[in-house]
Order: C-alpha cells, then structure tokens, then sequence
C-alpha cells in the first residue's frame, strides 16, 4: 500500500551466507535457541514480563488477593480518600478503588489479548494469501483492507458497537477484525520476500499443496515479524479497549474496568478527588509500557 | 509518476465506494427508527410514521442509498436527521477545525521528535538513547483522555495558564485560536512523539550504516554535513511515511480529546452522528475522512519517491 | 391600615369573589393550608397577585406549616433575595447536552431545547420557583363553576419582535396546534384527556375560552412555562421557527449555531418595563459532556451552569467562588415492577423490593443530599396537594426478608433495564447491591437511551415490556401527568402492568377537585394505595441545581429547565 518498507524488516530472511535449499531443521533451532538467549539478557524484555507478570497474577487470582470486594458499594462512604481501610480510597459508590483496580485487570487481559489474537490469526492468514498469491486476488483483498483502514481504529469500532450493542465479545470481534488489516501488511511484506526463496520453489517442485507450502514451509519463517507485530498490537488493543470504556462502549458497569472508572470519575478531579482516576490510569499506563517492553525486547531478538 | 497517480485515485475511488457500502450497511443493521430516535421516545406513534416519511426513512434501503450517492455527484450532502441543518454547514466547519488542530500538532511534534530521534540515534545504545526512546514509548502508551485530563488539571485549572476548552469565542484573531488549541495540541505531541521519533531514529541509524554515508566520511566531509546532505534526507523518508498515517487519526480519530475540549471537530461530528443513528451526516463525514486518508497516503507515496529516488514507484507497493 | 379597615377590605375581596376562591381563603384563615400554598393555590385559581399577596398577611394564623427547602450545605434557595447589579455587560452561560434536535415549539421534548426557547418566547404564565404562577402573555384567568371552561384575558399591546401585534387568535391558534394530534406535538401527552383540538377560541381580540374535556382544577398549569412547548408564537408561523426565534420575549435571537451554541441581545421595546433585562446580550454554549461544562465554570469561560448534577458538579457544591442555588422540584425515578409477571406478581414481594431500598443512602451518595425522600408515588414534598401525614417508607431489611419468606420466593434472578444517562447506572448498581440482601439478584442491563425506549409502544420498548427497569421522568408542576399516564389501566406509559380499577376511580376524583383540601383528600388515598400495591418504586425527587459565579446576581430558574436572567448581572467587576 504505501509508501516503500520504512521500517527494516524484522528478520533478515537472507544472510549473505545462502540458505540454498531451504532453512535446514537443526539450523532453525539453533536460530530458535540464540534468539531465546538474546531474550532473557535483553533488559526491556524482562522488565516488561515482570509488569505483564503480575497483572496477570492480578487476573487469575485478583479476587483472593484483595481484601474488599470490588462491587459491594456503600454510597454513604463515598470519595473517602486514601487511608489504612480503604489503600486507594473509594470511588463515587462507595466501592475500594484499590480492589477495583486489581480486579479490574482481569476483564481488559481477557479481552485485549483475546482480540489481538484475532486480529493476528487473521491478519496473518490475510497476509499469507495475499503476499503468496499477488495478482487479482491480492488486489482485490487489499482494497478492502484499504477501506478499513481508511478509518481511524476507534472510530470503526464505535460504529459496530453501536450497531451490535457493547457487549464483550462483540468488542473482541470488531478490535480483532479491524487489527487484522495492519497485521496483514506486515505479514504480506514479510511474505514477499521469502516467496522467492529457493526453499519454497524446491517444495514447488515437490508439488507440495498450496496450503502445506503457505503454513508449514513460508508460516515458521515470517514466525517472527508475526510475534512482533502482536505484541505490538497488544499494546494497542489494550489502549482501545481502554478508550472505548471511556466513550461508555466498553465493558458495561458494574465491572470494574480501567476505562470505565475513569470515564466515570474524570469531572471529579477538579474537586480534588484525584483517586479514582489516577490509580486506574497508571494501571493502563504500567501495562501498556510492560506490553511494549516485551515488544521491544523481541525485536531485538528476532532482529539479532 | 502521472500513470501512478491516476492508478492510485482509481483504486481510491474503488476504496471510497465500498466505505459508502460498508456505512450504509452498518448503519441499516441499526436497531432503531430514525423517526423515534429524533422524537424522543414519548411522541406519539403517528407522529413518528410522519417524521419518517418526511425524511424518506421509510423508504426500501437501497433506494434510500441511491438518493444519496445522486446527491454527492451533485455536490450536495443532504440534511442531518436530527438538526434538519444541510450536512455541509456542520462539516466543512469541522473539517476546518480538525485540521487547524492536527496542523498546529505537526508544527510542534513534528521538529521536535525528528530532533529527538536523531540525537538518539547519534549515540545509540547511551543513556539519552534509552532515555529518549524509553520516554517517548511510555508517553505513547498512556492514552490521550489521561493526558487531557492531567494537563487540564494541572495547567489549566491548577496553574490557570491555558483555557479549560478548545471552543473559543467567536470571531477570534488566529493567536487565541491558537492560544485555546494548545492543551489538546500538547495532549497529542506527548502521544505522537514516541512513534515519531522512534521512526525517525531507526531511519537515522540505517542511514549512518549505509554505504554512502562511509563514503563521505572517508572522502574527509565534516560531519555537519554528512548529517544534513545524506542522513538527514534518508532519516525523513520513515517519518513521512509515519506522519502520513497519524493523518487519518488526527483528522477523525480525536474523539475523546474533541469531546473532553468540547471542540467541534470531525472526531466528535462522527461520533455524534453514530451515537444519534443519523446516517446521512455520519456517511457524508466518513466518506470525507477516508478522501482525506486516502489523499494525504498519496501525497506522502510521492514525495517518498521523489526524495529517493531509488525507489521506483510501482514497485514500492510492498 | 387598622383593624377594622384591614377587615372591610377582606370583605370586599371575598364578596368578589368566586365560591372556589372563598374556600380557599377559608382553608388558610383556618391554618389548614400553609401561606406558601395558599399564594400558590391562589394564583392557579386566577386571583389577582394583589389579592392574593394582601390576604395572606390579612388572614394568616401565624402559623409555621410548610417546609422549607431541604439538603445541606452552603446552597442558596431560589428564588432569594434581589442583589443590585450593574447595567450592561454580556452573560456566558453554559448548557449540558444542549438541545439534541431542530428546535420546533410543539415537537421539543429536551430541557436544551425548551431552555432555549423560552429566552425569546413567551407563555400565558410563569411557574416560578415557589410554583406560583406569574401573568405573562395572559392578564387574568377565570375557571366556570365546575372548572370545566377557563377564560384567559390576553395582554394587549404586545408585540412579537418583528413589529406585528400579539392578539387573542395567536394564543388560539398555538394552543390548537398543540392538541391536535396531526401535529405529533409533544404536549400531547400533558393534553389528553384535558384539551382536544380546536378547544381554544378566540372570542374576541382579547379573549380566549378553553374547553375542557374534564373538569380540571389544575388546567392554568397546563398553560404556563410547565408545558414548555406552549409557547405563544405568531398564527401564520411560515417556515421554521429555527430561523428567527420569532417570540414576545425580553431577549432577541442575535446567532443560533446548532450544536455550537446561541446568542440573545436585549429586547429594548419588551412590553413590561419592569422586566427588559439588565444585561445588554447573553451567550450560551452546548457541552455534549457535562464534566467540560463543570471544568468551564470553575475555571471561568462561563459564567453560570443552567443545570448540573449533584453526581458530576460535586465538585462544585463546596466551592467558594461559586454559588449554587437549589431549588425544589419533581424530578424523579420510577423503578417499575411488572404486576404481571413473576416474582413481581405477588405485591408482598413488591413490598419487600420497596423495603429493601435504603433511600437515605441513595440522597446522600447520589446527591449529596440534595434531594427529597421520595415515598413510593408521584406524590412529591414539593407538590401543594401532597399529603404529608402519609409516614414515610424506610429500610426494613427484617421486614422485607420475612416478606419474602411469606410470599416463598428465594433467590430469583432477573435483568434491571435501564439507560445510561444522569445517574440512572448508578442508581441501578446500588438498587443491586439492596436487592442482594433479600434474595433478589439484579443483573444491570445499561443500554443507550434508543435502545431502551425502543419504539416507546407495549411490544417493542424494554421500558414498557421489561419486568424491572428504571425510567427517568422530568419536573412538572402539578403530579397529573405522573399519576395518568404510568399508573392509569390505560395508561400509555404503564411499564408496571398496574390494573387497579379503585386507583383509576381516585385519579378521577383528583383531577376533578378544584379546591387544595379536595385534592388533599383524593391524594391521601392515592398515596395509601400506592404504598400498598407498590407497583413502582419512587425513590428520590432531586435539586435542580444552578452554579453561578460569585460576582454573578438574580439568576432565577425553574425546574422544568427554563432560566430567567431578565434581572441577572455582575455585582462586582467582570
């Protein structure tokens, strides 16, 4: 679509030393084991596990971790500030903001990744046919990818939640499909170059089926801007997720998502009441950068 | 050049078609009837019948989409359903007003990240380098409406310097327009900088490993510039690829800040228009939004090309 | 005056007097009717404000019997005491939504859109903050002996503001287009069973006869800025109102930029002098989110919020350079229940629902306080013909439990519908958590307004099809509109299902009533049923809320949405 590949490919698919007749398998997982090492010395990348780490531990076991219950509200102990009883104060309701927070992670870790996932298996599949195909097909579909991607993210998905209602999966489902065009360009990029390589002419010749050619000779090798870009994407699910409980599209009260509480407690900052709103954003905050960090440690991995 | 120019804007116009389709689609699975939405949900059901009537609701869909593609190729965009006001009154002004503020945005983020991409990529690996980088990644990841309400709170209602919206008074000089637009311009340099600068920064880093650029430093160029005639040029080349793509958000994607800011730009027209369920003026500004989309890629295309010229247009459709 | 000539003058007035008015003036010299209510029932009746004003000092017993405003804080009362203001000077005004439609007389139905109508057009009267009602467009009103016909005296010498006369035939030819239900008027529902088409008729050029379908003691109302699509508007309004703002009011439209916002200058040829406002023009801006109206008035891009919540100006309520004025009103929830469909169709489990309902923690955690008890009817405090000796329904979580166990009902769940406007999410989520402790489990289902009202008829709306749902209900000025159209077997807004043929008989007999003792009667056995069947929870009637800054003076306004700033201005500075 636009203009050239600004952004180096993330594996370089042809080292000056051929791969001649195709990525032998112990070469691969020598490939796999020096990436992997890379990884755990790389700084960023265990930084941002540590972040997504625990506000995973938050997910699962949130509920037992928090000494209040995040939904009993008491509206005559409203606003309080923080103190010994309540560590991040109350919100509007009554209700501990310190248990809402752990808590509330649990709803945008299933939904973001849930959609990334999507959008990857999608966007992934999309740019496989697309780069190995080329031709009508790949006009066609990328036409269509250029129509969605017309729009700014958030605004297609507050036009399908409007029409579809806001329900979580319905969330899933629109993050997920509107991510799947970028996911695709990237895989499409990747592809293009590995299409030409010997590997997948000598399985040509094998008269392998397109399909087996597509996933299990040209899929492990674009492996890598793959895990990149969803990461990446994750980051950014997690952002719309976020926006969209803020516009009130996203997850429905009484929930207790990151979004939603600042969305209902953001006019109150001006009358000091800062607690709300900061604890639940630099939840968002800590996550999204750990997300990133991950991301960033990867491409230095794959970028080797 | 004119051959992918003209390619382009065909497949363009292919592109905008099937947008119409796809909001005229969305907008018919809506639950709802336009006459009800407008009259509120205690008027009687006769009056609704009329209301619908009166403005062609009741009509088969695809008449309904006919009427309208007639009327853009005769440059008329057709009312509002809930103010009645010809859609072009509301959206020209937004659009206006949209782009004052995404410009205003260039002017400041723009310089600023290439600058800091580049000081980053000078020393890479240094502490600045992280700082820059790991800075600008953690401004991006918080998301605008907390960086519009920090920035209200604190320079607005706490230190009483900018306004607390972007709406200014009418008939206004260019400098308060510009004095009110500041806040929301900062919340969207804090979330541009990083990705821009991030660009910047690793086109820099190739240009100073490539080739040309050891040629002039063992051909004996000060380092000035080497800098200005060939990293530089090489360095932009991503930036404009990614400038370009920040136009389609900044020219619909605001939302939340034009909402918080109670600014009327494109952002909250759309919005608006999705949340009343009125379909002509919600098509008439995604269509807009997607030509400016779709214009701004090409111009970014082209000058990509002209400023490398090794890249050949048609083949750099990767 | 001394006492025999105060005594004389008493006589005069009586003798002068209607039947209906002589009740009256006995009610209140008695002690049975508060001064407050008496001014009030006074000038519904159409007595002169003079009259009025004199015989309550005349005829009172001395006696403390109404309520004064309630909640904390350091809130003023509407309608206070004048403050001097200077001359001059232009008033910025914020509204949130602002009117979300074209602003047509007869199809408003948002508070935006009446706020903005009423600046430059005007009614027959004015309900004021104390309910009273103020002539305007009409001089005087007289109902027949059974309330059946009313005559209105129009003003003359009125001009609209392009220069042509205001006569009998306009107020007619408004008025008709109201109750003609061609015309999908908004008011309708205020005139059914009131006023049918073609009920008004200019009888000469400065009188219009009104008649009813019902005898209706409360009809003046039904003429005041209280039905705010009844505007009175020239008889050959050609095109749309929308253009010019055409009116008789103190304020002239200068600009109107939909969803941006409208500006008004004076209206210096304004026929009561009295009244042309001090200010020389005002400008009001739309905020889409309350939260930025908030923000703009503490940090001063505007001078005064119409309207604001309790929830989302909390801020607001403890401010020391703003003024919040508070004023009364009618405003409420109604929390139905279906009566025909399980658990709901048994009323102990009603009842139970109804005991469940901490009330004091939703005024205190919704509103700050600023809000009264509501006690399960339309009947609200500030209502005249409210009977208050009807005890006040508290939290019994006991009761309500052994309720329960009576009825054998355990542990049912069901979906509470609602939308996701003012504070209606809130009140759903801690309506949950009551329900918890008696075995009831809520689930909250917080759609868009469209989505809940749906088609707004019986099988196709979740407001009216759903088995429990909360519906937000505006400020009128007299409970007939609450107790018909949602409570009536009939009734078009029934989201209850509630058949009670007893409960339609005493509907009747209120409406009829033309005098505060009768209405007082008939509402006490409203009231009692009610309490009894529950089919709708009533929980709170809120504040209307206005925030001003503090150099900002006589800005006067009405629950229903309207603001009068005709005597507003600057105190100091500005």
């Amino acid at each position: 679509m636009s203009a050239g590949a600004p952004v180096p490919p993330a594996i370089d698919p042809v080292g000056d030393v051929a791969v001649a007749l195709g990525p032998p398998r112990d070469d691969a997982r020598l490939a796999r084991k020096e990436r992997l090492q890379v990884l755990i010395r790389s700084k960023s990348f265990i930084a941002g596990a540590i972040i997504v780490g625990f506000w995973v531990l938050c997910a699962i076991f949130g509920k037992l971790l928090v000494p209040q219950d995040p939904l009993a509200s008491s509206p005559l102990n409203g606003l309080e500030a923080p103190s010994a009883d309540n560590w991040f104060g109350t919100d509007r309701l009554g209700r501990d903001v310190f248990a809402r927070v752990i808590v509330g992670s649990r709803d945008i870790m299933l939904i973001a990744p849930a959609a990334t996932v999507l959008g990857t298996v999608l966007g992934t599949a999309l740019g496989l046919v697309t780069g190995y195909f080329r031709g009508a097909i790949d006009d066609i579909l990328s036409r269509l990818i250029e129509t969605v991607l017309a729009l700014p993210v958030v605004l297609v998905a507050v036009l399908a939640i409007t029409s579809l209602g806001p329900s979580n999966v319905t969330i899933i489902l629109v993050v997920g499909f509107v991510f799947s065009p970028l996911i695709a360009r990237t895989v499409r990029a990747a592809v293009l170059g590995e299409r030409e390589l010997e590997y997948v002419a000598a399985a040509r010749l094998r008269n392998e089926r397109t399909p087996y050619i597509l996933f299990a000779e040209i899929l492990p090798n674009v492996m890598g801007p793959v895990i990149v870009e969803f990461t990446v994407r994750l980051g950014y699910a997690i952002f719309v997720v976020a926006t969209l409980s803020f516009l009130g599209f996203g997850v429905q009260p009484p929930a207790p998502d990151w979004g939603l509480q600042i969305f209902d407690h953001y006019g109150l900052i001006s009358g000091g009441y800062w607690w709300p709103v900061l604890f639940p954003a630099a939840a968002i905050a800590t996550l999204v950068i750990g997300v990133n960090l991950i991301a960033d440690g990867l491409t230095q991995a794959f970028e080797r | 050049m004119a051959r992918f120019i003209a390619k382009r804007l065909a497949l363009g116009l292919i592109t905008l078609f099937l947008l119409s389709v796809l909001v005229f689609c969305m907008a018919n699975v809506l639950p709802g009837n336009v006459g009800r939405r407008v009259l509120g949900p205690f008027a009687s059901p006769t009056a609704v019948a009329a209301l619908n009537h009166q403005l062609g609701t009741d009509q088969p869909v695809l008449k309904q989409y006919w009427n309208q593609m007639k009327g853009y190729v005769h440059g008329d965009m057709g009312r509002s359903v809930s103010t009645r006001q010809p859609i072009s009154e509301v959206l020209w002004p937004a659009l206006g007003h949209s782009a004052k503020l995404a410009v205003l945005a260039f002017l400041i983020v723009v310089p600023l990240s290439i600058l800091g991409g580049v000081v980053a990529a000078l020393k890479e690996g240094s502490v600045r380098d992280r700082v820059i980088t790991v800075g600008g990644l953690s401004a991006t990841a918080i998301p605008d409406f907390v960086w519009a309400v920090v920035l209200l709170i604190v320079l607005s209602l706490g230190l009483g310097i900018f306004p607390s919206t972007a709406a200014w008074p009418d008939g206004s000089g260019i400098l308060t327009q510009i004095k009110y637009l500041l806040l929301p311009a900062f919340c969207l340099v804090f979330v541009l900088f990083g990705y821009i600068a991030r660009m910047a920064r690793a086109g820099t880093i190739e240009a100073l490993d490539a080739d040309y650029t050891r040629t002039a430093v063992i051909k004996g160029l000060p380092q000035r510039t080497v800098l200005w005639r060939h990293v530089l040029r090489n360095s932009l080349l991503p930036t404009i690829a990614v400038v370009a793509t920040q136009v389609g958000y900044l020219m619909g994607g605001l939302v939340v800040i034009e909402l918080i800011f109670n600014y009327q730009g494109i952002g909250q027209m759309i919005f608006r228009a999705a949340t009343q369920k009125d379909f002509p003026a919600l098509e008439a500004a995604v269509l807009v939004v997607g030509v400016v989309f779709l214009v701004s890629t090409l111009v970014a295309d082209v000058l990509y090309s002209v400023l490398n010229p090794r890249v050949r247009l048609g083949s750099a459709d990767s | 005056m001394s006492r025999n000539q105060t005594n004389r003058r008493v006589d005069e007035i009586r003798a002068k007097s209607s039947e209906l008015e002589n009740h009256l003036i006995d009610e209140y010299s008695s002690g049975r009717l508060s001064r407050r209510d008496f001014v009030r029932r006074g000038t519904v009746l159409g007595m002169s404000l003079s009259a009025v004003g004199f015989l309550a000092s005349a005829c009172g017993t001395g006696k403390k019997t109404g309520t004064t405003g309630g909640g904390g804080g350091t809130a003023v009362q509407a309608g206070g005491k004048e403050v001097q203001v200077r001359a001059g000077g232009t008033l910025k005004l914020g509204m949130s939504p602002g009117p979300s439609t074209e602003i047509d007389p007869i199809k408003v139905a948002d508070e935006g859109g009446l706020g903005i109508m009423s600046q430059t057009a005007e009614f027959l009267s004015w309900s004021d903050s104390k309910l009273h009602l103020q002539p305007r467009l009409a001089e005087s009103w007289k109902p027949n002996a059974d309330g059946s016909v009313w005559t209105f005296k129009i003003r003359q010498g009125v001009k609209f503001h392009d220069g042509t006369p205001m006569t009998a035939e306009d107020v007619a030819a408004s008025i008709n287009a109201l109750s003609d239900p061609k015309g999908g008027s908004n008011a309708l529902s205020t005139f059914a069973g009131v006023l049918s088409k073609d009920s008004a008729k200019a009888t000469d050029a400065s009188t219009v006869t009104f008649e009813l379908d019902a005898p209706n003691g409360n009809f003046p109302y039904l003429l005041s800025s209280d039905n705010y699509n009844a505007i009175i508007v020239p008889k050959d309004l050609s095109g749309k109102w929308e253009k010019t703002f055409p009116g008789t009011g103190p304020w002239k439209l200068d600009r109107y930029t939909p969803n941006s916002g409208v500006s008004y200058v004076k209206n210096p040829d304004y026929w009561d002098k009295s009244r042309i406002p001090k200010l020389d023009s005002q400008q009001v801006k739309f905020y889409p989110k309350e939260q930025a109206q908030i923000l703009a008035l503490q940090s001063g891009d505007v001078d005064v919020l119409i309207h604001f919540s309790p929830t989302g100006g909390k801020a607001l309520l403890n401010d020391p350079k703003i003024t919040v004025i508070e004023l009364r009103s009618s405003v409420h929830r109604e929390v139905h229940m279906r009566n025909d469909k399980k658990p709901f169709d048994d009323k102990r489990v009603r009842q139970a629902m109804a005991l469940a309902v901490d009330r004091n923690a939703l005024v205190q955690g919704l509103f700050a306080g600023k809000a009264d008890l509501g006690n399960d009817s339309p009947f609200a405090p500030v209502f005249p013909s409210t009977d208050k000796s009807v005890p006040q329904r508290q939290q019994d979580l006991e009761k309500a439990k052994a309720l329960m166990q009576q009825a054998g009902v355990s542990n049912v769940s069901l979906t509470l519908n609602t939308w996701d406007g003012f504070e209606l999410g809130d009140l759903a989520q801690l309506l949950q958590n009551d329900a918890a402790k008696i075995g009831i489990k809520l689930k909250p289902n917080i759609t868009d307004a469209g989505t809940y009202y749906g088609d707004a008829v019986f099988g196709k709306s979740p407001w009216l099809d759903s088995v429990m749902g909360i519906t937000d209900y505006g400020h009128r000025g007299v409970p007939n509109v609450f107790l018909n159209a949602p409570l009536q077997s009939k009734g078009v807004w029934n989201a209850a299902h509630f058949h009670n043929p007893t409960y339609d008989g005493l509907v009747k007999e209120y409406t009829a009533a033309l005098d505060i003792g009768a209405q007082r009667t008939a509402a006490k056995k409203i009231q009692e049923l009610l309490l009894d069947e529950s089919p709708i929870l009533y929980p709170y009637f809120y504040f209307f809320l206005t925030g001003t800054k503090k150099n900002v003076g006589n800005v006067e306004v009405s629950a229903m949405g309207h603001y009068d700033i005709t005597k507003a201005g600057f105190t100091t500075g500005a």
